[in-house]
């Protein structure tokens, strides 16, 4: 075991898995010599050289259209995008080609594509450094979306990730890249993609999050069980899409109640995909409306990024009128 | 106002390596040995036939959809023919006489064509240029340009891999109004990958004439931005898309980087890529009329055949439908397959 940060451990398995599999190449904008605006990527080009980790044009289409090519030949790309802001350019070669090459070619050619990029705000990034847009790629079938919020799971599903067969988008939640420390297993191992992790025990509110937002989460459970008594279970997704239903239907049938936190704009983000499951497989159970705490139906703002993350300060009233209803 | 630079000049005239009198330039003859001279020409007859074909069936409604290449058959056949077993092809909407060219069966795209349980496809796509993996025709979508970016990406993992290989991309005129068109030729500069980009130069992208795609004259001179190679080549001259395309290939393999092919396509009116070749064909005693006729007698029966199973042939069942989304189906796709 050894102590990291998000950037430290993430930097680790990119490291691990190039050494093990010389298929593995990173590219992007600056991610070569200065190894990314984040650092995530810092060292890999002094051991891998010039062409396993590339400085790429400005372009995120041409960089996720070049990796699609790259994983068609037989290469497994990790394109670095350099703030999920910037993604949009590169949403048709995501959507139209990268997420349907498996499906459209009847099995042939599969295109293992797994695109890392910085997500979310808190970091006085304003409007077009903060975004969370994770729920335009799980509304697309074929991709699968991965956002941790530790070292260690940042590390393992990060390595599963790149020996998944399909293509990922892996969510790394800026505001903790060096805030988030832990201890991390030394050398290979994975977390499995596809199951949550409940972080917090508790029989009266089911409370799910993930990446930067879990630990809002976890502070508002505090603050809920400090003032007012109330036992949360608080659930980390990890893995956004698939998404671990079992985990979530077992804790809300336990509950009966249940709180949806993210960053991400209300209407239409992921948290109505999770309510309307939830109404679905444990209707019976719910003791109150579920809830959700999130960012405003506005775009991400500035000065203003405090007011607009769904903060523990805004969870925990959402906890104890659910928990009262 | 002043203008910083002047007009530009009217573009170079496309190169030509097939003469009136069937004789090839002797600059473009080396290695057009007799029977790849027939392969050429078979294989143009069978396109044109085979499109027809297929346009009669869009119009009869038996098939939704067809995107032809009439005309276009020199520029289609004589760039791919000119690629390598390990080199990778990306067709655009209109180049299944490439894929065709590199191995794909002819019943493969007919029950492509026909969407049956058959094919390769599995019929999750409207008719398009059907690909083949172990030819390396990579799988297309209709959107413009996108796959250029895939050809140039393709071409940078050979080069890495450091495999004596290169890739053919085509795509119309129209698609170098795109993004992905600049991207992928501006990547393509940058990492010196060995592509070989091909814009059929037809005068229009569906009804959109190429003044309205750009006001540069012609398409070639486009490479030079990016640090390409750009060349315009008649492309109703089978020999002279071969010859430039094979020299493109080597030069890419050589490490000195892609190259932008301009196939300057005719109008209405203008010369038949087809009868060009017979002339050639002629002239090397290569081709009798009996013998085009019997030529012609085989592709429309291969065509029928084809097209007769296929159109016999079931469509896939509905649990196909939730395969290869991803490799293993996800918890919500298992449960949406057993739930009618």
């Amino acid at each position: 075991m050894t102590q990291m940060n998000m950037v430290q451990a993430i930097n680790d398995a990119l490291r691990l898995e190039m050494r093990r599999d010389d298929r593995v190449v990173v590219l992007g904008e600056d991610v070569g010599k200065v190894g990314g605006v984040f650092r995530v990527t810092q060292g890999l080009w002094d051991e891998f050289g010039d062409d396993r980790v590339v400085d790429t044009p400005l372009s995120e289409a041409g960089i996720v259209g070049t990796a699609i090519g790259m994983a068609l030949y037989g290469l497994v790309p990790v394109p670095e995008i350099q703030f999920a802001d910037f993604i949009y350019p590169a949403y048709d070669q995501i959507v139209s080609e990268l997420a349907k090459l498996r499906w459209r070619s009847g099995g042939e050619y599969p295109a293992k594509v797994v695109v890392r990029t910085p997500v979310g705000g808190g970091i006085r990034g304003g409007l077009y450094h903060s975004q969370s847009p994770e729920s335009l790629f799980i509304h697309v079938a074929g991709l699968k979306v991965v956002c941790p919020s530790n070292p260690r799971d940042a590390k393992g599903l990060l390595l599963a990730a790149i020996r998944d067969p399909d293509p990922v988008l892996f969510f790394e939640p800026k505001r903790i890249y060096r805030a988030a420390k832990g201890e991390v297993p030394e050398g290979d191992y994975t977390v499995q993609m596809g199951q949550a992790a409940t972080v917090r025990e508790g029989k009266d509110v089911t409370v799910i999050a993930w990446g930067a937002m879990l630990y809002e989460a976890v502070a508002a459970a505090d603050e809920a069980q400090r003032s007012k008594g109330i036992e949360c279970e608080v659930i980390d997704l990890r893995t956004l899409w698939p998404v671990d239903i079992d985990a979530i239907v077992s804790s809300v049938k336990k509950t009966g109640r249940v709180v949806v936190v993210h960053e991400a704009p209300k209407t239409c983000g992921f948290g109505a995909e999770l309510v309307a499951l939830i109404n679905e497989r444990a209707f019976l159970h719910l003791e109150a409306p579920p809830a959700r705490v999130c960012g405003y139906d506005t775009p991400f703002p500035y000065a203003l990024e405090m007011e607009y993350l769904p903060l523990a300060h805004r969870i925990v009233p959402a906890i104890v009128e659910t928990a009262a209803y | 106002m002043q203008l910083l630079a002047p007009p530009p000049a009217p573009a170079a005239p496309p190169l030509v390596a097939l003469r009136d009198d069937g004789s090839v330039d002797p600059a473009h003859a080396s290695a057009l040995t007799g029977e790849l001279a027939v392969a050429l020409y078979e294989n143009m007859v069978l396109a044109r036939a085979l499109d027809e074909r297929l346009i009669a069936l869009q119009r009869e409604g038996r098939i939704t959809q067809h995107a032809s290449a009439l005309g276009e058959e020199a520029a289609i056949i004589g760039a791919v023919a000119a690629m390598q077993d390990e080199d990778w092809v990306f067709p655009g909407s209109r180049e299944f006489a490439a894929a065709l060219w590199r191995g794909v069966p002819l019943v493969a795209y007919a029950h492509h064509v026909f969407g049956t349980a058959r094919d390769v496809g599995k019929g999750r796509d409207a008719p398009a240029p059907p690909f083949w993996k172990a030819a390396r025709v990579a799988s297309t979508s209709p959107l413009v340009g996108t796959h250029i970016p895939h050809a140039v990406g393709a071409a940078w993992a050979a080069r890495i891999r450091k495999a004596a290989a290169a890739t053919l991309v085509f795509f119309g005129e129209g698609a170098t109004s795109t993004g992905d068109f600049h991207t992928g030729l501006n990547f393509a500069g940058v990492t010196r990958a060995p592509v070989i980009a091909l814009c059929r130069h037809n005068g229009a992208a569906t009804s959109t004439p190429a003044s309205r795609q750009t006001a540069s004259a012609g398409f070639a001179v486009k490479a030079v931005a990016y640090g390409l190679r750009g060349v315009r080549v008649d492309g109703s001259d089978v020999v002279a898309v071969l010859s430039v395309v094979r020299e493109a290939r080597a030069r890419a393999i050589a490490g000195q980087g892609g190259t932008l092919v301009e196939a300057v396509i005719p109008g209405d009116g203008g010369a038949d890529p087809i009868a060009r070749m017979r002339v050639h064909l002629e002239s090397r005693g290569l081709s009798a009329a009996e013998r085009d006729e019997r030529l012609r007698a085989e592709v429309a029966a291969d065509i029928e055949r084809a097209l007769a199973e296929a159109a016999e042939a079931a469509p896939p069942n509905r649990e196909s439908l939730f395969d290869d989304v991803y490799a293993q189906p996800s918890w919500n796709l298992a449960e949406q397959r057993s739930r009618r």
